[in-house]
């Protein structure tokens, strides 16, 4: 079992500018906007199912799994994860071999 | 089908099966039906079987090209898993006790064949009045016993879940894109979040 979503990144968008001591011209290092790794409602999988999957792949207590799950359920989708595309998509994956319709999506 | 459980968490860890022989059948019987489906899975990004759509699902809604790439990387290893998750339940169908790792197997496995059945009946989120004469009544009913068999054996399973890592409840990022209507939607037969 991973926790992937664990370390919360992804919220850092911006480097703080680098100001090179020789004078150089100074840069500003823009990283890749995170991606979101979403779940979407599905008529098939069981809700309790669903806050499982949560609470096993992304070490969510069982009411915050439960929180995502209804969003899911009454919202059509909820936002369970985010971070680099690589691990998006790992995160992907790993919904995926559980059976669970997730897509990741990079905002803006 | 109600009354005594079926599925209990175990003293000594994982669970034990209170499954009767008639419903063991009706497992090995469906494993027999839909099993052989991922046999013919192809490697890489061409479609597969649509029975199977649910099985293997879209990462990359709106990029065509990322989603070939994806599914070139990932497909070999998807399919593999969902044949080891049922090969578990195959393996271990008149078992009484089940290992926590055979058990979350045994979970993958009844999904799969739900997701499948699901596929087959064209399920939606509207509760369906099936006619004793219709032809899909056999596949409804498994689909219902299923479902029924996999709710008892998540909750037997949440017990064994680990308490939640630290701070994981603090990485959930907010969704960007507002209360639906508006923003990114699904019409659910399609492809999520392409409208």
């Amino acid at each position: 079992m991973t926790v992937a979503a664990a370390a919360g990144g992804g919220t850092q968008v911006e480097q703080a500018p680098t100001v090179e001591a020789d004078d150089e011209p100074s840069e500003t290092f823009v990283t890749e906007s995170p991606w979101l790794v979403v779940v979407w409602n599905d008529p098939v999988n069981l809700m309790t199912y669903v806050t499982y999957v949560l609470q096993k792949l992304f070490g969510y207590s069982r009411e915050r799994a439960t929180t995502l799950m209804l969003d899911v359920h009454n919202k059509g989708r909820a936002v369970v994860s985010s971070g680099p595309r690589e691990r998006a998509e790992n995160d992907v994956s790993r919904l995926h071999r559980h059976g669970l319709w997730a897509t990741l999506e990079q905002p803006g | 089908m109600i009354g005594r459980r079926r599925v209990v968490r175990s003293r000594r860890g994982g669970v034990e099966l209170r499954i009767p022989a008639e419903e063991r059948a009706l497992l090995a019987s469906l494993l027999g039906e839909i099993g052989h489906l991922l046999d013919g899975v192809p490697e890489g990004a061409s479609a597969v079987d649509p029975l199977l759509a649910r099985l293997f699902p879209v990462a990359y809604a709106r990029d065509a090209d990322a989603e070939r790439s994806y599914e070139e990387v990932v497909r070999a290893e998807l399919a593999g898993h969902h044949r080891e998750v049922l090969a578990v339940l195959a393996r271990t169908s008149e078992a009484t006790h089940l290992s926590d790792a055979d058990a979350d197997a045994w979970l993958g496995a009844l999904n799969d064949l739900r997701l499948v059945l699901g596929t087959a009946l064209e399920v939606t989120e509207q509760p369906r009045d099936v006619a004793p004469d219709d032809p899909e009544l056999g596949r409804w009913v498994s689909y219902t016993y299923l479902s029924y068999l996999q709710g008892e054996l998540v909750e037997a399973m949440s017990g064994s879940l680990p308490p939640p890592a630290p701070g994981a409840d603090e990485g959930v990022p907010d969704d960007p894109w507002g209360e639906p209507p508006g923003g990114l939607r699904w019409d659910g037969t399609d492809r999520p979040g392409v409208t």
